[in-house]
């Protein structure tokens, strides 16, 4: 009784989110890696040429407020982005139905689980959701690439006038970090990416046609997220491998000669 | 992915960690919550341990003071009880999962479960990251989508059930007394780490069963089904391998004729009996006289088409998704998360490098030496050998969690019989260390993985108490073991119905 209603409005989602459409898709398709300078090349590229309709949602709605929290603690941990828009013209909005598009670039020491992502899509609690990079769990920071996760909301207009915040929740894990000194390892987390994409109700949709929603002038509460994750200590090598070894052929010694002596005993 | 998915983490912490929201709460999940729920799952964890002593204890001191009779609780109803608590377990873990955050289904369940899915509409299980097991698995569970998505849990727990009539069977046919059987089973069908297992859905009771049958088939000199089932077994899991010398040596002309059955010890003969015959340079000195006997040759031959069959099938059908999964991933595994092994921090901290062929040598040589040492000392006591082998392969293994422990539980009831331990103080103390060094671990574990503290050497030192707990246990149970042969030596045989004509 105390749940919050879902944001996602799984009416809308079915018409308009069709499965692996997703932007992201189209920048591995030409880019092997996550790169900065090459997403934001592609970004201003892929956005919004002025063929669309509408052709700017600027007069429509902006983002007013991104508030970013890391909670948890430990190894697995959840990015909370909260978002406040400012909407301009309602009645306009109301003959929109608006999918929004969250792309977190990952920094390369955490990782996203697809399977688990997809259990909260099925839950309602996003419209759609993929992960793209490296997506092995096992690897270490240092010998995997970034993923990216690009995350789907198509929300009902009538949510967005209410005062509350549209909140996403992203569950993320550390990878193993590359040795260091300190014993931990920081890793920084800017803000998300948000794209709209969106349709008169009436006209047939143009998967297309992308807008992004501005950050410039929006109120960013803590816009840079740190998360300490502890590492490995290499000054411990030597005395580790040192030890390690030592344990095991003590342990062998002592099954060798136990089993030797009392299986003659 | 057409089923749910839990807030799955790998088994860092040895165990897989498996949090879930239920369906019918559609909402999105408070960090509070998940935060908590990995707290629940440490919790029950702690629980679950404090419960194994208890179970352990109770169950020993059954075994050695009780002065009940045990005529009323013969082995039929203690099947027929442990199978009625495991009905009561699954559909239990069927109510928590749709109305707890905590799921009692294990994780790797609904990899399997996926896996079986995409097999049922003709599609690779390989498809589903994670399956890591051969195909074989996937197949049978294909009832999950079309009977109920419990129908593992109930085979798993059937072979669980099955594992406690194989001790029994086994111990029958040894000539163990009555009681000593029963008490034998109970500390396996009770023995919680055993039970939750099944009914969370892991498959290891399929294999126990299987190593178990492999044993019967030898005891009641059945070769050729013993070669099959070990084929098996190994294309199955790949662990059993370690055996297959012990299965060699145990096939000795001298114990285990061409073409009569051989004859099994009984189990009073023993007590008070110095080993007289099958041990070490015995052992050995009849291998090289006959290596190529025929039971030999049919063993090796028949597991050998068997093993190569089902690899051969599968690779036809899924190339080298399943190579890579199902068998090259466990044997070249080296994983640089924390985990039980020592060896967890030192291949972290090298991780990456190119590791020489001396270290490689150095830490897979202490493994290969304690193998073949035990399997030179014990051979002829062939399931007590097969148990001491399990645990020191998995004590020294390069990677260990929590469900390889299973490996040797169901070998353990086999070997109680002959045991001269105490269960007061000796026995007592050994359990208490083997579950005071396993928690002390996870108090490390907990505080690396769930608090971010840096952590790792005292982890590390942990892992390494861990390994000491293991070793001083295993020469614990060594040094109170009364050394049987399994099988009588045909001249002793001989000679024993020649002085009885006489």
């Amino acid at each position: 009784d105390s749940l919050p209603t879902p944001v996602v409005d799984s009416l809308h989602h079915k018409q308009i989110s069709p499965i692996n459409n997703f932007f992201m898709q189209s920048y591995y398709d030409r880019y092997k890696n996550l790169h900065d300078s090459d997403y934001e090349n592609f970004l201003s590229q892929e956005v919004s040429s002025g063929l669309c309709e509408p052709d700017n949602l600027d007069f429509v709605l902006r983002l007013s407020d991104l508030k970013r929290n890391l909670t948890g603690e430990g190894s697995h941990r959840t990015v909370s982005t909260s978002i406040k828009f400012q909407i301009k013209s309602l009645s306009e909005l109301l003959s929109y139905s608006c999918e929004f598009i969250i792309i977190e670039r990952l920094p390369s020491g955490v990782f996203a689980d697809p399977f688990e992502l997809q259990h909260l899509v099925q839950r309602g609690v996003f419209s759609d959701i993929a992960v793209f990079g490296d997506t092995n769990l096992e690897l270490p920071s240092f010998m995997s690439n970034r993923s990216a996760v690009e995350i789907h909301l198509v929300v009902d207009p009538n949510v967005l006038q209410r005062p509350t915040d549209l909140n996403i929740e992203l569950p993320l894990h550390a990878r193993y970090q590359s040795l260091n000194e300190s014993g931990y390892s920081t890793v920084e987390f800017g803000a998300p990416d948000m794209l709209a994409r969106c349709n008169t109700k009436e006209k047939v949709e143009n998967p297309y046609c992308f807008f992004k929603l501005e950050k410039d002038g929006v109120n960013l509460y803590g816009p840079r997220i740190v998360w300490r994750i502890p590492s490995g200590i290499k000054t411990h090598a030597n005395l580790v491998s040192a030890f390690t070894f030592i344990a095991a052929s003590l342990s062998t010694l002592a099954i060798v000669v136990s089993s030797l002596y009392y299986s003659n005993s | 992915m057409a089923k749910e998915q839990p807030y799955s983490y790998h088994d860092a912490l040895g165990l897989r960690v498996n949090i879930w929201k239920p369906q019918a709460q559609r909402s999105r999940l408070p960090t509070s919550r998940i935060k908590k729920m990995l707290e629940y799952e440490i919790e029950a964890r702690r629980m679950l341990a404090v419960s194994l002593i208890c179970t352990l204890c109770h169950a020993s001191y059954c075994l050695f003071y009780s002065k009940i009779s045990m005529a009323s609780l013969d082995i039929r109803s203690l099947l027929v009880f442990s199978a009625i608590f495991r009905f009561i377990l699954i559909v239990y873990g069927e109510w928590q999962d749709t109305h707890m955050e905590v799921r009692y289904t294990d994780v790797d369940y609904l990899v399997f479960s996926d896996a079986a899915a995409l097999v049922a509409v003709g599609d690779s299980p390989y498809k589903r990251t994670t399956y890591r097991y051969s195909p074989l698995l996937a197949f049978l569970l294909i009832p999950n989508s079309f009977i109920h998505r419990s129908w593992g849990k109930f085979l798993f727990s059937a072979s669980d059930i099955l594992v406690g009539y194989f001790i029994y069977y086994i111990l029958k046919l040894r000539k163990v007394p009555e009681n000593l059987c029963n008490y034998s089973v109970i500390i396996w069908l009770f023995n919680p780490f055993t039970f939750t297992i099944g009914t969370r859905g892991n498959c290891e009771p399929i294999v126990c069963a299987m190593i178990l049958w492999i044993i019967i088939c030898l005891l009641k000199g059945n070769v050729l089904q013993s070669a099959f089932w070990y084929g098996l077994v190994v294309h199955f899991r790949i662990y059993p391998i370690i055996y297959s010398i012990p299965i060699i040596l145990v096939l000795d002309p001298n114990s285990f004729p061409s073409h009569q059955k051989p004859v099994i010890r009984n189990w009073s003969a023993v007590q008070g009996e110095r080993p007289k015959d099958g041990s070490g340079w015995h052992t050995l000195h009849n291998l090289f006289k006959s290596i190529f006997t025929w039971n030999r040759v049919i063993f090796g031959l028949i597991s050998g088409l068997v093993f190569l069959f089902c690899t051969g099938l599968f690779y036809c059908l899924y190339e080298w998704e399943f190579l890579h999964e199902a068998l090259l991933y466990h044997l070249t595994r080296t994983d640089p998360r924390h985990n039980f092994s020592i060896y967890f921090y030192h291949i972290y901290l090298h991780y990456g490098h190119d590791t020489s062929v001396v270290e490689k040598l150095i830490s897979f040589l202490p493994q290969l030496l304690v193998q073949l040492v035990l399997i030179f000392c014990f051979a002829q006591d062939f399931p007590f050998c097969l148990f001491v082998q399990t645990v020191a392969f998995v004590a020294l293994n390069k990677v260990i969690t929590a469900q390889y422990f299973v490996w040797f539980f169901c070998l353990l009831p086999l070997i109680l019989p002959w045991s001269k331990m105490k269960l007061r103080w000796d026995g007592l103390s050994c359990i208490l260390l083997w579950i005071g060094a396993q928690t002390h671990w996870l108090m490390w574990g907990y505080l690396l993985e769930f608090k971010g503290k840096n952590v790792f050497l005292q982890l590390w030192a942990a892992s390494l108490l861990f390994l000491a707990a293991n070793i001083y246990i295993l020469v614990m149970i060594i040094r109170n073991h009364k050394y049987a042969s399994v099988f009588k030596a045909l001249e002793y045989a001989n000679s024993k119905t020649a002085a009885k004509l006489e």
